[in-house]
């Protein structure tokens, strides 16, 4: 068994640990971060993209609106890289309560955030495709955010200043010596092999698996309600600015431009399990209907790809159950373990929000410090993320830019998201994994409007061609991204996406027939047993 | 002009009933909204692989399936019909530009040809350059060589999986040809470039420097567009030894070159092809459709004709459509779909590789190929449905996807011209006459 010293463990791979893990890493702590599967593959990696403004708290939630007023303006300066400057628009579709939008606009001054009303004909010229029946419009600088791009900068930042990133590592055990937590076992989930980390400190940052772990430590009472929300890519920017419905947070009412997408959310329903996350008929549909009172045809429009995501939403037991998850405070919760369990070294934090990622993360090392009877400042409000150091945010189109002046040198790949070659065989060397999946997320190789169609099996040629893995195991690779495509195609398949699955089919089963080659899927997660279960429809 | 048969869609089924007409005297038109799906596919004429185990001899197979089938498309047409539409197929490459570029095979049994990703697929018949890559019975071992310079294609993977799939012993390579251009170059114009002898010498000279005695050579299959058996037999009869080829990711050359030989027969024939008009609806009067309406860039025109066949396509040509309220019907006549799941029931299945409840959806017919309505008679008699328009098949699952096309696309011309001759035995033609 591997065995390893740290000062900090930090358990979980979405943006709080990983913001965690970055944090740690500046203040010169020596820091593991651990997460069961991929980065930002939970609940960081299943939301709409959106970088709050704070225009969707300041009526039910100042406190919150508040933190995302600042939080939005710190990271659009240190995860630029991360952020396109969409912008965002507060709309009244017919039969919305019309004076909600003067409490919206006090609620703007007293949160100061910025907002202007513009006219409707303004609104509309800025975005010809929203309903023509909205009868206010209210701009606020929200923006939309690449999770994958931002989690693994703050990774890789972290690694930078020497911390250690172990993904596919699920937490077994947490150790304890008497009243001290001192780290955790582990269980490397691709080979089996078990790790013992020994830390000096261990913070839990594992979302809507929180209660989970903080039990292992002996913790118990902590209640994470899991709020589902399902979200639908949509094969185009429909819109290029951030639309919100202007009502009281509800279903479907946000659409994100995101890359050359644009995302649809969310619902609100209590789930019984972080992992039993079935998307319904009923939910595709509601989503869809709700999508077209802000943008009339949306239904008409291609489904890419559609997802559930948990929201870690921290309850205490004694305030009792509520039905609707989005009742509980969207602030963050931070559990000291001293106080409440006896328990040193040992911090939790979830709830929150992806906006204020870097707040939690600096609330928790915060706390850290303090136990430790330190003093080191956070310096993450102030110090660029890898590749932000410029500070110029993402633009849509930098890299047809780039890539047309390789045109006579490289290959393209992927041709919906302009993946070349170079890139793709990088970036398969950086990870050394047979998940083309994990490539996926950190490349977008594959979310396109073919989902994959064409690349993957290019994808899955050039990993066996550069990492010498053999056939079987490549073919492996091909068959894991094609079960974890279908996962999120199956229940939003109608229309062109419905055409362009068959093709899929046609490629996949026709012409290559990849379901009679030996595969060997040794060493790729197994599915979440949960996702493959036939979901009724209505 | 008028037409006696309008043939809506241009791929295998369109096209080989268009032929089939036109040869027998009928006047053909043939109208696609764009280029049919010979494109996509490998150009094989799988009639059935799998059923669901590996099948060996498909003639046999194909009885059995009609019998326990009686909803799948062969049980229409019958297994005879499907070795008839084979042979007529070798006909007409035989009779082609590019013969001697030939088809061969039959119903008695399944070639295992390697894909792109190197599984044997069994198919009943294949161009001539496919035929050397046969993986039944081990048979003499396989350089597989790639062409760097085309991603669609990767020879290192498909020779590890060819070995492990048969145990045939295989190996890659990768050339890098001279070649004009960008860095990325698909089958089509590599297909181009290898007309040029300069650049065959080029991989002749590359492969000559590694090939060990007794190899058979696996290419992509890119061997030539315009005289594809001139450029295979020229790399055979100079690297000395037998050379394969395997589609590759579309666009498919070999699909291009069946295009080619099924237009060139039209032509031929004296029947004609417009590619860029949109069916949009019927003209409809009671059982008989006068004609059809037709979208042709922003204006709406009737096309009237004796008979129709619908050879549009499953789903992945467009030819049915599904909306988001799972209304299913089919794109040119809005006729229903049957085997689509109903309101409550699932579609589609969580795993991939599950046979998918709607993957069967598609047009029900009856024994003379006309489309059946909710109420299962005939919506119109003079129309025929052909290819992967009609519902009961998984062709992509079962490997039947061409031997279905080519069956019913010849059969709807046999219905149609046996209906007319019947019809016209006092007055010929008198019926088909447009008004």
């Amino acid at each position: 068994m591997t065995t390893l010293q740290a000062d900090v463990l930090v358990i979980g791979g979405g943006a709080t640990g990983a913001g965690v893990a970055w944090d740690c890493a500046l203040r010169g702590y020596d820091t593991v971060l651990v997460d069961r599967r991929d980065l930002a593959e939970g609940t960081s990696g299943r939301f709409h993209g959106l970088l709050h403004s704070g225009g969707r708290y300041v009526v039910k939630d100042p406190d919150a609106a508040v933190e995302c007023v600042e939080e939005n303006a710190i990271v659009r300066r240190v995860a630029a890289d991360a952020v396109e400057d969409t912008g965002g628009l507060f709309v009244s579709t017919p039969g919305d309560d019309l004076a909600y939008g003067d409490r919206f606009l006090e609620g703007c001054r007293a949160s100061h955030l910025p907002v202007e009303e513009i006219g409707v004909a303004e609104a509309l010229r800025r975005e010809p495709l929203l309903n023509p029946g909205i009868t206010r419009a209210f701009v606020v600088p929200d923006a939309s955010v690449d999770v994958w791009k931002l989690v693994w900068a703050l990774a890789d930042g972290a690694a930078a200043h020497g911390a250690r990133v172990l993904t596919y590592h699920r937490v077994v055990g947490i150790r304890r010596d008497g009243d001290e937590v001192c780290g955790a076992r582990l269980r490397n989930e691709l080979s089996g092999e078990e790790v013992d980390v020994e830390a000096a400190f261990t913070i839990n940052a594992s979302g809507a698996w929180a209660a989970e772990v903080a039990e292992m430590a002996g913790c118990e009472g902590i209640h994470v309600a899991p709020g589902k929300g399902i979200m639908i890519a949509m094969n185009h920017r429909l819109v290029n600015t951030v639309v919100n419905r202007l009502v009281m947070p509800a279903d479907g009412d946000i659409l994100v431009p995101i890359r050359t997408v644009s995302v649809i959310g969310t619902t609100d329903i209590r789930s019984r399990h972080a992992d039993e996350l079935p998307v319904t008929q009923e939910e595709v549909d509601q989503m869809l209907d709700d999508g077209d009172r802000l943008v009339p045809g949306l239904r008409s429009a291609r489904a890419l790809r559609v997802w559930a995501g948990v929201r870690p939403l921290f309850e205490d037991k004694k305030t009792g159950e509520t039905d609707s998850t989005r009742d509980v405070s969207r602030s963050h919760a931070m559990l000291d373990h001293l106080e409440r369990d006896g328990l040193r070294r040992f911090l939790t934090i979830t709830g929150g929000k992806l906006t204020t990622y870097r707040l939690m993360a600096k609330d928790i090392v915060d706390a850290m410090v303090r136990q430790r009877g330190e003093a080191r400042p956070c310096r993450t409000a102030e110090t660029p993320l890898p590749g932000s150091e410029e500070g110029r945010p993402y633009r849509l189109g930098v890299r047809l830019r780039a890539r047309e002046d390789e045109l006579r040198s490289e290959q393209i790949i992927c041709e919906c998201e302009l993946v070349g070659r170079r890139r793709l065989e990088d970036a398969m060397r950086r990870r050394g994994t047979a998940n083309l999946d994990d490539i996926r997320r950190n490349l977008r190789l594959g979310m396109g409007p073919c989902q994959g169609g064409f690349c993957m099996y290019r994808a899955a040629g050039i990993l066996h061609g550069i990492g010498r893995m053999d056939g079987p195991r490549a073919t492996g690779s091909l068959r894991h991204f094609l079960q974890e495509r279908w996962k999120g195609m199956w229940p939003v398949l109608y229309g062109d996406q419905l055409r362009q699955a068959r093709l899929d089919d046609w490629i996949f089963q026709g012409l290559l027939d990849v379901e009679h080659v030996p595969a060997d899927t040794n060493g790729l997660p197994a599915p979440v047993d949960a996702e493959l279960e036939a979901t009724p429809l209505l | 002009m008028s037409y006696d048969v309008i043939v809506v869609g241009t791929g295998v089924a369109g096209l080989a009933a268009a032929v089939r007409l036109a040869e027998d005297g009928a006047r053909v038109l043939v109208l696609a909204k764009g280029i049919g799906a010979t494109h996509l596919t490998g150009a094989t004429v799988d009639v059935l692989g799998y059923d669901p185990e590996r099948v060996e001899a498909p003639g046999d197979a194909l009885g059995r399936l009609v019998a326990a089938q009686p909803g799948h498309p062969y049980a229409r047409v019958g297994a005879e019909a499907v070795g008839e539409a084979l042979a007529w197929l070798r006909a007409q490459v035989a009779a082609s530009p590019f013969a001697p570029y030939a088809y061969e095979g039959g119903l008695e049994r399944n070639h295992l040809l390697p894909t792109a990703v190197g599984a044997p697929k069994p198919t009943a018949m294949a161009p001539r350059t496919m035929l050397a890559g046969d993986l039944r019975a081990g048979g003499a071992p396989i350089c597989i060589a790639g062409i760097r310079r085309l991603k669609d294609f990767h020879p290192l993977l498909c020779a590890e999986n060819i070995a492990a799939a048969t145990g045939t012993e295989a190996r890659g390579v990768e050339l890098d040809l001279p070649l004009t251009g960008r860095a990325d170059e698909n089958a089509q114009g590599l297909a181009r470039q290898l007309e040029d002898p300069v650049v065959r010498g080029a991989l002749v000279q590359q492969l000559a420097n590694t090939l060990r005695v007794g190899e058979r050579v696996g290419l992509p299959a890119v061997l030539g567009l315009g005289d594809p058996h001139a450029v295979w037999s020229d790399l055979e009869h100079r690297l000395g030894r037998p050379v394969f080829e395997i589609p590759t990711l579309p666009p498919s050359v070999p699909g291009m070159r069946l295009y080619t030989i099924l237009r060139a027969a039209l032509r031929r024939a004296g029947g004609r092809q417009v590619i860029g008009p949109e069916v949009v609806g019927p003209v409809a009067a009671g059982a008989r459709l006068e004609g059809l309406r037709v979208r042709v860039g922003k204006r709406e025109e009737v096309r009237r004709a004796g008979h129709v066949v619908l050879a549009t396509g499953g789903f992945a040509s467009g030819g049915l459509q599904l909306d988001s309220r799972w209304r299913a019907r089919d794109a040119a006549l809005g006729l229903p779909l049957a085997g689509v799941p109903e309101p409550g029931e699932l579609r589609f299945t969580p795993r991939y590789f599950e046979d998918q409840p709607m993957a069967r959806a598609g047009i029900a017919v009856d024994d003379e190929l006309r489309p059946l309505g909710a109420d299962g008679e005939p919506s119109y008699e003079n129309v025929r449905v052909a290819g992967a328009s009609i519902a009961g098949a998984a062709p992509w699952k079962e490997k039947s996807g061409e031997g279905i096309s080519l069956a019913t696309g010849l059969r709807a011309a046999g219905l149609i011209l046996h209906a007319t001759r019947t019809a016209a035995a006092p007055a010929a033609g008198a019926t088909m006459e447009a008004p």
